[in-house]
């Protein structure tokens, strides 16, 4: 690795679409996620009450409808539910959809050489 | 007072209930078959309040007409506003909440408006100084939307009154329609006490109190099932002018319930998608309480901290409850009613939520 505080994860066909890693990195632990060939790491602490976030439930975006009581479905696979009290992020931002101030720290992830590297960890 | 005085409206007691001379006027506001069909009058009452002179002991003794009613007589209320210094009255008459032919109630709450409007509103409001309140039945949907049709136009109708019982919570789709209506009409919906006639669900959910000071102290929690209800099924995310007033008090019971809605809704967004931010910030621009029931911290050093944690100098509007014996005056106001706080709670609340100087011009 050119960079000292990066590290590699894993072969890239090792994290397909849809999945999640978690690397043992720091105290908590990074989780790498693969959201349709795009990938992202989040810290694996919720900012709520510290709950392992990424073992969380991955998930898509609940809204309203325009009538009363109707529900829409959307981006499918781009959020995550942290398993302690089902708080969603954003897998790409780290931003909480209820209150966006609330985000959990996120990590850039690439490609090199075949392999999924976190950067900055 | 002249009609053509400007009316100033510095004090604003924000619910009082006018009552009809006798038991049986409201019938000269019906039409026929109702005219002469049987219906509860309007002092029935399962928890009489153990003070006064029988038989009207719930009710302040200067209410006492001597022809009619308590609460029935118009010079005895301008004497009781004037007590108060108070320059204008929001009327809400009560109407003896669910009675069991729906059919009947739609026809009471459109008599009393049409009474209301003859008498308070009309002959005996010459001075400007009486509001009042468009009486519908929630419970008949299609019946109360036209009520509320009917007498939006009016220049001193200002709200709409329904009662705090209900077969459902107020959140809940069937009454949609009803909101949609009264926000189309930027008018606020009043709820109150309005219990007696028989149909009405237990008054603690957990059943029948005994006494007295057990319902008094009790009923009004059930505020907080209609308030977490309207929150929660999203008429105020979908109905941006629709307001409330829990006119009946309930605020000294509001922050832990808010609270704990703040924190759940964290977890649980994705079942309600259409509440888009904390529950709690839904109060200021949707949700007034009345000061009457009203109870401040013992210790006088903790009402500034008190205040400022419950939103009390927003949320509040004075109110007396007249002609109930349960009522408050200015002076019992928190910091005083000379006070900016003590100036918003008493008038300024009250002009901004309802609009009452653009009313009464």
């Amino acid at each position: 690795m050119a960079d000292a505080s990066s590290r590699a994860v894993c072969r890239v066909e090792e994290l397909p679409p849809g999945t999640v890693k978690i690397v043992p990195l720091g105290k908590f632990g990074i989780g790498v996620f693969n959201v349709d060939g795009q990938y992202y790491g989040l810290l694996n602490y919720c900012p709520h009450r510290g709950g392992p976030l990424c073992l969380g439930r991955v998930t898509g975006l609940v809204e309203a409808g325009t009538a009363p009581y109707e529900i829409t479905w959307s981006r499918a696979g781009q959020f995550v539910r942290c398993p302690w009290h089902g708080i969603e992020f954003e897998i790409a931002t780290g931003r909480s959809i209820a209150l966006p101030a609330m985000a959990v720290r996120s990590y850039p992830v690439k490609v090199k050489d075949g392999f999924v590297v976190i950067e900055g960890a | 007072m002249s009609p053509q005085t400007q009316v100033r409206l510095d004090v604003v007691d924000a619910a009082v209930h006018p009552i009809v001379r006798r038991s049986d006027e409201l019938r000269e506001y019906m039409e026929e078959p109702w005219r002469s069909r049987v219906f509860p009058p309007p002092h029935r009452y399962l928890y009489p309040a153990p003070t006064g002179i029988p038989p009207y002991g719930e009710y302040r003794e200067d209410s006492r007409s001597g022809g009619g009613l308590p609460g029935s007589d118009p010079d005895l209320l301008a004497a009781h506003l004037a007590a108060c210094g108070a320059d204008a009255a929001i009327l809400l008459p009560l109407t003896r909440g669910l009675l069991p032919d729906t059919e009947m109630n739609t026809v009471i709450c459109a008599a009393t408006n049409d009474w209301l409007a003859a008498t308070w509103l009309g002959e005996w409001n010459a001075g400007g100084r009486y509001f009042g309140s468009i009486r519908v039945n929630p419970e008949d949907a299609g019946g109360a939307v036209r009520e509320i049709e009917r007498w939006a136009q009016h220049p001193r109708m200002i709200q709409i009154a329904i009662p705090l019982e209900s077969h459902q919570p107020y959140g809940q789709r069937q009454y949609f329609k009803v909101w949609e209506a009264a926000a189309r009409h930027r008018l606020p919906v009043a709820i109150h006490t309005d219990g007696g006639a028989g149909v009405d669900f237990k008054p603690t959910a957990i059943g029948y109190p005994l006494h007295y000071i057990e319902y008094s102290v009790m009923y009004p929690l059930n505020f907080i099932y209609h308030l977490a209800s309207l929150i929660a099924e999203g008429v105020f995310g979908r109905l941006p002018d629709v307001k409330f007033v829990f006119a009946d008090g309930g605020h000294d019971l509001l922050m832990p319930l808010m609270w704990r809605m703040d924190m759940d809704w964290l977890y649980s967004r994705s079942e309600t998608p259409w509440v888009t931010q904390m529950p709690s910030k839904y109060l200021r621009t949707h949700v007034r309480f009345c000061t009457s029931r009203f109870e401040i911290p013992g210790d006088p050093a903790t009402v500034a901290e008190w205040t400022d944690m419950t939103d009390a100098t927003e949320l509040l509007l004075f109110a007396t409850n007249y002609p109930h014996w349960s009522t408050m005056s200015p002076s019992d106001l928190l910091h005083g009613p000379t006070s900016d706080a003590g100036r918003r709670v008493l008038g300024g609340n009250a002009n901004a939520w309802y609009n009452l100087d653009r009313a009464s011009t």
